[in-house]
C-alpha cells in the first residue's frame, strides 16, 4: 500500500479491492481465533434450536417459530461483537488510531466487518435450516426459505449498527458485559424464545421498542407466524433504529477525534 | 496478474463458492408436500381438485381441473395452471359434481343440516313455516363457512280450509275464493316466499279432502305471475295435472301414480314449459317399492342423524289396500319415463322428511329412481344441479363454472357409467369449506327393563309391574272426537269406546289404551335382548292395531301391526322386529287401539287385554 500511495499514482481498483479483502480477512481472522466468540456465536443458535425446537418442542408449530426467531437471535452476535467489542477494544488499544493513519478507506473498515457479521450469520442460518430440515421435519416453500435467510441476514445492518454505537462509547473492558447485557433480554423480550403474545401484556407493550423484535416479526411474516402489523412499521422502525445508532456513534467518534 | 489482483481473485472466488453452498443448500431445503384430501383434514377457501371426472351441471368432462379460491369457483379447465401453494386434492378415479339441489323438500328440525351432510347443498322447500325460513334467510346470501343447505321456500302454501296441507301443525292461512288470490300472494311476497305453491288435492277416490278449485289456482297462479312469481302445484292425478298445465302452472311439484300419461299429453306438458319434481322417493316408499334406505343410509361415511334414521324407517300409516297398490310406484316410473321421451324438464327432488324419506340421503335415492326411468347418468344430474337453479333463478350455484360457488360434491368412482356411485362421498364442500359429515349422536341415558317379562295380568286392576302404566290413548290429542274407557273388572283390560272422524279429513282417527314402560309418558325403556310382545285378547271380533313408539321425538306415524279380537281368549305373538324403529330395543310407548281411514269412522267397539308380556 505504502509503495502504491508513494508512487504518486492513484490506487487502482486491484488495490483498493485488495484493501478490502485483506480487511476482512484480518477480521475473520481476529475473529476466528477468539473462541470466545466464536462457539457461542456458532454453536449456541443450533443448541438451543435442538434443545426447544427439536426435543422440546411442545407445538407442532414451534420448530418452524424457531427456525425464524433463533436465525434473527443467531445474527445478532456476530453483529454486535464485531463492532461493538472490536471496536471498543481497537479504539483504546490505539489500533484503531493506527489504521486511521493508513490510507485504508473507512468504507473498508466497515465492509470488513459486516461482511463478517454476514459469514457468521450465513453459516448459523444454514445450520438452522438444516437442523430444522432434517431433525424436526420443517417443510417450507422455496420461496420462504429464500425470504426467511434473506429477511434475516438483512438483519445484520441495524445492528451492526447498534454495534457500531456501543462500540463508539463503551470502554473495552465494559464492550463484552454490554453488549451482553443488551443482547440477551432484548432477545427474550423481543420473543425469539417464546412468542410475545405468551407474555404478560405490559411486556408485550415493551416488545415494540426493541429492533429485534421487528425483525423477527418480519421473518415470522413470511411463514404467516407473525402477529399481524403492517410490514412498513417494522420496516420504518428498523430503517429509524439504524439511523439513530449511526448518529449516536459519529457523536462518540466525535468525543474519541477531539480529545 | 499482479499479486493484488491475484488476492481478490481468490477472495471473489471464495466469496462466490460461499453463495453458490448457501444458495445450493437453501435449494435442496424439503417442500411441504401437496395436502391430499384426508377425512376432516379437507383444504377450504382455496385449494383445486385436479385430474377429476368434472360434472358441470350439463356434461361430464374428463381430467379436468377445478380450482376454488375464497369460496367461488376460480377456473375450470385441462391442465389448468394453478400456483404450487394451492392445496390439491387428487381427482383421478372420482367425480367432481355442483352441489345437489333437492328441489322438493320440507324444512324443519335438523334437515338442512342432514341435507347438507349428504352433498345436498341448496334445497328448495315446497311448504315451511315463514318464520324459520326467514331465520335461514340471510345464510344463503353469504360465503361465510356454515353448516346448513341454503333454503329457498315458498313458505306458506295455498290450500283450502282443512285441505292437505292443514295437518301438520303449521298455521295457513287458507284462500277460499278467487278474489282472495291477489291479497293472498302479495302476503306471501311480503312475507319472503321465493315462489308460490298451491295445492290441488281432493283425496278421491280414497279420501274426500277439501280442495282448492281450478278457478281460485288459475286466479292464484295469475296473480304469482304477476307479482313476478313462480307458481308450483301439488298434484297426485293426471286429470288434475292436465287441468293446472292449462291454467299456466310453471310446474307440478309430484307426478302422479294414479294413470300414465299418453304420448299427446305428455307432449302437451312439455310443449307449455311446465317442469316436473316427480319425487319418486316419496311414491316409492308409498307403495313400498323404493330405494332401500340400506343402501343410502352409510352414503360415503357421513352419519345420519337421530332424525333421518327415524323419519328414513318410518312408514305412511295403513291405508286402505287399495289407496296404496304397488303399481303406483310403477305408473309414477312410467310417467316419469313418458315426460322425459317428451322432452318435459324434470327436477330431483324427494320430498324428505316424509316417512320412508330422509333429508339429503334421499336425493341419491332419487338419482337412482330417475336412472331407473330412463334418464341418464348427465340427465340425472343435471335434474339436481343445472336444470332447478336455471328454473328457479339461482345464477350463482348449479354448476362449476369460474364465478359460481364453491357448492360441491366429490364422489369415488364413475358417475358417468353408474349414478347410483353418487352414494360414495369422499368430500362435501358448501361455499368453499369442507362440511363434516359426522356427527356427535346424542345417545341419552336409557334405563334397561327390569328382568320381568310380565308387564300386567290385570288381576289387581288397571295397574302395571313396572313403568307410569296404562292410560287411555286417542286422538283428541290431534283434535279428534274419539273416546275410549279403561277398566279391569274381572282379571283382564276392558277397552271400549268409539271411533269417529274428526274435523279435518287428515287426522287418523284411533282411539285405545297404551302402557308406558318408563317412569313418565314415552320415557324410553331399553328393552334389547327381549324378542316378542305377547298378550291375550278377546272382543267384538274387529281388527285392532298395536303401535310402537320408540320415544323419539319425531312426530311421525308410529310402526304399528295389527290384530284381531275374537269371541274367545286367544293368544297373540308379536316379534318386535317386526316394528320397524330407528332404534331397535327402545320402547317409549306400546298401544292397542281401534282406528279408521283418514276421514272415516269405525264406530263403538270393545275388547280385553290380558297376560300382556315383553320377553
Amino acid at each position: 500500500m505504502a509503495v502504491a500511495a508513494g508512487a504518486g499514482a492513484r490506487p487502482g481498483l486491484a488495490h483498493r479491492a485488495r484493501v478490502y479483502v485483506m480487511e476482512t480477512r484480518a477480521q475473520c481472522l481476529t475473529v476466528a481465533r477468539t473462541p470466545a466468540f466464536t462457539v457461542p456465536t456458532l454453536i449456541f443458535p443450533l443448541m438451543f434450536y435442538v434443545f426447544f425446537g427439536v426435543v422440546m418442542a411442545f407445538t407442532p408449530t414451534t420448530p418452524t417459530y424457531l427456525l425464524a426467531t433463533y436465525g434473527v437471535f443467531g445474527i445478532i452476535p456476530p453483529s454486535l461483537f464485531g463492532f461493538g467489542v472490536g471496536l471498543a477494544t481497537e479504539r483504546e488499544s490505539g489500533a484503531l488510531l493506527l489504521k486511521q493513519t493508513t490510507p485504508m478507506p473507512v468504507g473498508a473498515y466497515l465492509f470488513a466487518r459486516v461482511a463478517m457479521a454476514l459469514l457468521f450469520g450465513a453459516a448459523v442460518v444454514l445450520g438452522l435450516f438444516l437442523l430444522g430440515a432434517t431433525a424436526a421435519g420443517v417443510a417450507l416453500y422455496r420461496w420462504q426459505w429464500f425470504a426467511l435467510a434473506g429477511v434475516v441476514l438483512a438483519g445484520v445492518v441495524p445492528f451492526c449498527a447498534l454495534g457500531l454505537a456501543i462500540g463508539a462509547w463503551v470502554r473495552a473492558q465494559a464492550a463484552v458485559a454490554i453488549v451482553n447485557l443488551v443482547y440477551l433480554p432484548m432477545a427474550f423480550l423481543s420473543g425469539l424464545w417464546v412468542p410475545v403474545w405468551v407474555f404478560p401484556s405490559f411486556l408485550q407493550e415493551l416488545a415494540v421498542v426493541f429492533p429485534a423484535y421487528h425483525l423477527a416479526q418480519l421473518a415470522l411474516k413470511v411463514i404467516a407466524m407473525d402477529e399481524g402489523q403492517p410490514v412498513v412499521l417494522h420496516l420504518a422502525v428498523l430503517g429509524a433504529c439504524t439511523v439513530a445508532f449511526l448518529i449516536v456513534a459519529s457523536f462518540g467518534f466525535r468525543r474519541v477525534s477531539a480529545p | 496478474m499482479s499479486g493484488s489482483e491475484r488476492t481478490v481473485m481468490r477472495a471473489v472466488a471464495y466469496g462466490a463458492a460461499a453463495v453458490v453452498v448457501f444458495v445450493g443448500t437453501l435449494t435442496a431445503l424439503p417442500e411441504p408436500a401437496a395436502p391430499e384430501a384426508q377425512g376432516d383434514a379437507l383444504p377450504e377457501g382455496s385449494f383445486a381438485v385436479v385430474g377429476a371426472t368434472v360434472f358441470d351441471g350439463e356434461t361430464f368432462r374428463a381430467d379436468h381441473d377445478v380450482w376454488v379460491e375464497d369460496g367461488r369457483i376460480r377456473a375450470i379447465g385441462a391442465a389448468l395452471e394453478i400456483p404450487a401453494d394451492v392445496s390439491r386434492i387428487e381427482g383421478s378415479g372420482r367425480t367432481l359434481l355442483p352441489g345437489l339441489i333437492d328441489a322438493h323438500v320440507h324444512t324443519f328440525g335438523t334437515t338442512l343440516n342432514d341435507a347438507v351432510r349428504f352433498g345436498v347443498t341448496t334445497v328448495l322447500d315446497q311448504f315451511t313455516d315463514p318464520a324459520l325460513a326467514a331465520s335461514k334467510r340471510a345464510a344463503r346470501e353469504t360465503l361465510a363457512r356454515g353448516d346448513e343447505a341454503d333454503l329457498f321456500t315458498a313458505g306458506m302454501l295455498a290450500t283450502a280450509d282443512g285441505g292437505h296441507g292443514t295437518q301438520f301443525g303449521i298455521p295457513v292461512e287458507a284462500v277460499s275464493a278467487p278474489a282472495d288470490a291477489a291479497a293472498w300472494v302479495a302476503a306471501r311476497k311480503a312475507e319472503g316466499s321465493d315462489w308460490i305453491k298451491i295445492v290441488y288435492e281432493d283425496g278421491s277416490p280414497y279420501m274426500d279432502i277439501p280442495s282448492l278449485d281450478p278457478e281460485t289456482i288459475g286466479a292464484l297462479i295469475a296473480a304469482a305471475h304477476a307479482e313476478g312469481l313462480l307458481a308450483v302445484v301439488h298434484v297426485s292425478k293426471l286429470a288434475h295435472a292436465l287441468e293446472v298445465v292449462d291454467l299456466g302452472a310453471d310446474g307440478l311439484v309430484h307426478v302422479w301414480g294414479d294413470a300414465v300419461v299418453d304420448d299427446a299429453q305428455a307432449a302437451q306438458i312439455a310443449e307449455a314449459g311446465v317442469f316436473v319434481v316427480p319425487t319418486l322417493s316419496v311414491v316409492t316408499a308409498m307403495s313400498g317399492d323404493g330405494i332401500d334406505p340400506e343402501l343410502l343410509q352409510g352414503a360415503g361415511g357421513a352419519t345420519a342423524s337421530r332424525m333421518q334414521r327415524e323419519t328414513l324407517a318410518n312408514r305412511f300409516p295403513d291405508l286402505p289396500d287399495e289407496a296404496r297398490p304397488a303399481a303406483r310406484g310403477e305408473t309414477a316410473i312410467a310417467n316419469v319415463r313418458r315426460l322425459h321421451a317428451a322432452g318435459a324438464r324434470l327436477l330431483a327432488g324427494t320430498d324428505a322428511p316424509n316417512p320412508g324419506t330422509g333429508a339429503g340421503i334421499s336425493q341419491h335415492g332419487e338419482l337412482q329412481l330417475l336412472a331407473r326411468a330412463g334418464l341418464g347418468s348427465a340427465e340425472a344430474l343435471a335434474a339436481a344441479t343445472a336444470t332447478p337453479a336455471a328454473i328457479f333463478g339461482l345464477e350463482d350455484r348449479g354448476r362449476i363454472e369460474a364465478g359460481r360457488i364453491a357448492d360441491l360434491v366429490l364422489v369415488d368412482g364413475d358417475l358417468e357409467s353408474d349414478v347410483s356411485a353418487s352414494t360414495s362421498l369422499a368430500a362435501v364442500w358448501k361455499d368453499g369449506y369442507p362440511v363434516a359429515r359426522s356427527i356427535d349422536q346424542e345417545t341419552p341415558e336409557v334405563p334397561a327393563a327390569p328382568a320381568t317379562t310380565l308387564i300386567s295380568d290385570f288381576e289387581e286392576g288397571v295397574g302395571a309391574s313396572f313403568g307410569a302404566g296404562w292410560q287411555v290413548s286417542t286422538d283428541q290429542i290431534r283434535g279428534g272426537a274419539s273416546t275410549a274407557e279403561l277398566s279391569a273388572p274381572q282379571g283382564a283390560l276392558r277397552v271400549e269406546g268409539e271411533v269417529v272422524a274428526g274435523d279435518s279429513a287428515f287426522t287418523f282417527p284411533w282411539a285405545g289404551a297404551i302402557y308406558f314402560p318408563g317412569p313418565a309418558p314415552m320415557q324410553p325403556v331399553d328393552f334389547s335382548g327381549r324378542e316378542v310382545l305377547r298378550f291375550r285378547t278377546r272382543g267384538d271380533g274387529r281388527g285392532y292395531l298395536v303401535m310402537l313408539f320408540s320415544g323419539g321425538a319425531s312426530t311421525a306415524v308410529p310402526p304399528s301391526v295389527p290384530f284381531t279380537a275374537p269371541a274367545d281368549w286367544t293368544d297373540v305373538e308379536i316379534p318386535l322386529a317386526r316394528f320397524p324403529t330407528a332404534t331397535p330395543g327402545l320402547i317409549g310407548g306400546l298401544s292397542f287401539v281401534a282406528t279408521a281411514p283418514p276421514g272415516a269412522s269405525a264406530g263403538a267397539f270393545a275388547f280385553e287385554l290380558d297376560d300382556v308380556e315383553i320377553r
